[in-house]
């Protein structure tokens, strides 16, 4: 079969109208499902211990055929848009296999914590540390949850919107903690590990 | 030795001999971290040629150079990192602050970048521009050979208040100016100016 432009346009939607079929069967009770601009599926989970259940269930389900994590990220609901919650969490889905996306978010709070997904998908360990860098969301279970684009003594999370965005913080050295002559003890040092499962 | 056989003498001071000599094979040690460093790769390869002007030794340990050429945004972790490698290089040594990022932040006015690297160490000549062209590249490093000839006072770092940093970019304060915060002309300041050109 020729293909070009229109053949797998059609064959997109195709498989687009699938993906939204079993999201409405199967994963929509109690969950609202929505639809964005793109005409791509948002699916928001019930509760942050809904997320863990939902991603797995994806990976899993020979419909969808999810296996890329492309986004994992936050942002801050202080005006309440989008309901009562201070931050909403968004992972974003692709399948290579269908090039379908679906987007599920989550309403959490300042202090509630998130069950990791880095031993679902070993990528999310690095976007986990981000979101936890910029905006102070915890992640049970995470293997090495330190701040990761900021220095690791800086106070806050820059990119909550209470956050100043001129208040710097100077660091006199930073060399010291990794590679100078005088490194940190091996009890302050975390060590890195593979989630289990994925060796 | 002249064309007949005699020596010729050029009598001079040993110090202005060494400052000759100098400014005339600048070793660089290149810091680019974003658009700056493009230009600064331009400026010293073969079409704008650094090495016209005596400067082409790209070294990239700082114990081997003796100017540093700091071309790009650096943020507030980098910056003692920065500090490290200025602290590493040899005397006498030179640093040009390439681009608005690294003379002032430029538009990065945020919780992470440094405003300026002056903010921890003395700088020698800025150039301008987002990023400069190479031309105002060489431009700097000929600035900067007057400058070893003149043996010109290198001004020390000055470190901002928290404040002054907090307000580098802020166009509320201008830099000499007395302008207040917020300032709304009223029907009062323009009465008050009429009476003084009457008194006039």
């Amino acid at each position: 079969m020729k293909t070009n432009a229109f053949s797998t346009n059609a064959k997109f939607l195709e498989a687009q109208n699938t993906i939204f079929a079993r999201l409405t069967d199967k994963y929509s009770s109690e969950r609202k499902l929505e639809v964005d601009k793109l005409n791509e599926p948002v699916l928001w989970a019930r509760n942050p211990d809904d997320l863990k259940i939902l991603v797995k269930a994806f990976k899993l389900d020979d419909n969808l055929k999810v296996d890329f994590l492309s986004d994992l990220t936050a942002y801050d609901n202080q005006d309440g848009e989008d309901g009562t919650g201070r931050f909403v969490i968004v992972y974003q889905l692709y399948s290579t296999v269908l090039h379908t996306r679906i987007r599920i978010k989550c309403l959490i709070n300042e202090h509630q914590q998130v069950q990791t997904i880095s031993d679902v998908f070993v990528g999310a360990n690095w976007l986990e540390r981000e979101v936890f860098d910029m905006y102070g969301i915890s992640f049970a279970g995470h293997p090495n949850l330190r701040r990761i684009l900021m220095d690791e003594r800086f106070s806050g999370h820059p990119l909550r919107k209470e956050y100043p965005i001129k208040q710097r913080e100077p660091f006199n050295n930073n060399i010291d903690f990794h590679l100078g002559a005088n490194p940190l003890s091996v009890e302050n040092t975390v060590i890195v590990n593979a989630p289990e499962g994925e060796k | 030795m002249s064309k007949d056989g005699s020596s010729i003498f050029y009598p001079t001071l040993l110090s202005e001999a060494a400052k000759w000599a100098q400014k005339n094979s600048l070793w660089p040690m290149p810091f680019g971290t974003s658009c700056c460093g493009i230009e600064m790769m331009s400026t010293i390869s073969s079409t704008y040629d650094l090495s016209r002007f005596g400067a082409e030794v790209v070294r990239f340990s700082p114990r081997q150079a003796d100017m540093l050429i700091v071309a790009g945004t650096i943020t507030s972790k980098m910056a003692p990192i920065l500090r490290t490698i200025y602290d590493q290089m040899l005397e006498p040594k030179w640093v040009i602050a390439m681009g608005a990022c690294s003379s002032s932040g430029g538009i990065f006015d945020t919780y992470s970048v440094l405003q300026g690297i002056d903010e921890i160490m003395p700088v020698d000549v800025y150039v301008p521009g987002c990023p400069p062209i190479p031309e105002g590249l060489l431009y700097a490093i000929i600035h900067l050979q007057k400058k070893i000839q003149d043996g010109s006072d290198r001004k020390p770092a000055e470190r901002p208040t928290q404040e002054d940093a907090m307000n580098a970019m802020s166009y509320r304060k201008g830099v000499g100016y007395d302008i207040k915060a917020n300032f709304v002309v009223t029907p009062d300041h323009i009465n008050e100016i009429k009476k003084q050109q009457e008194l006039k």
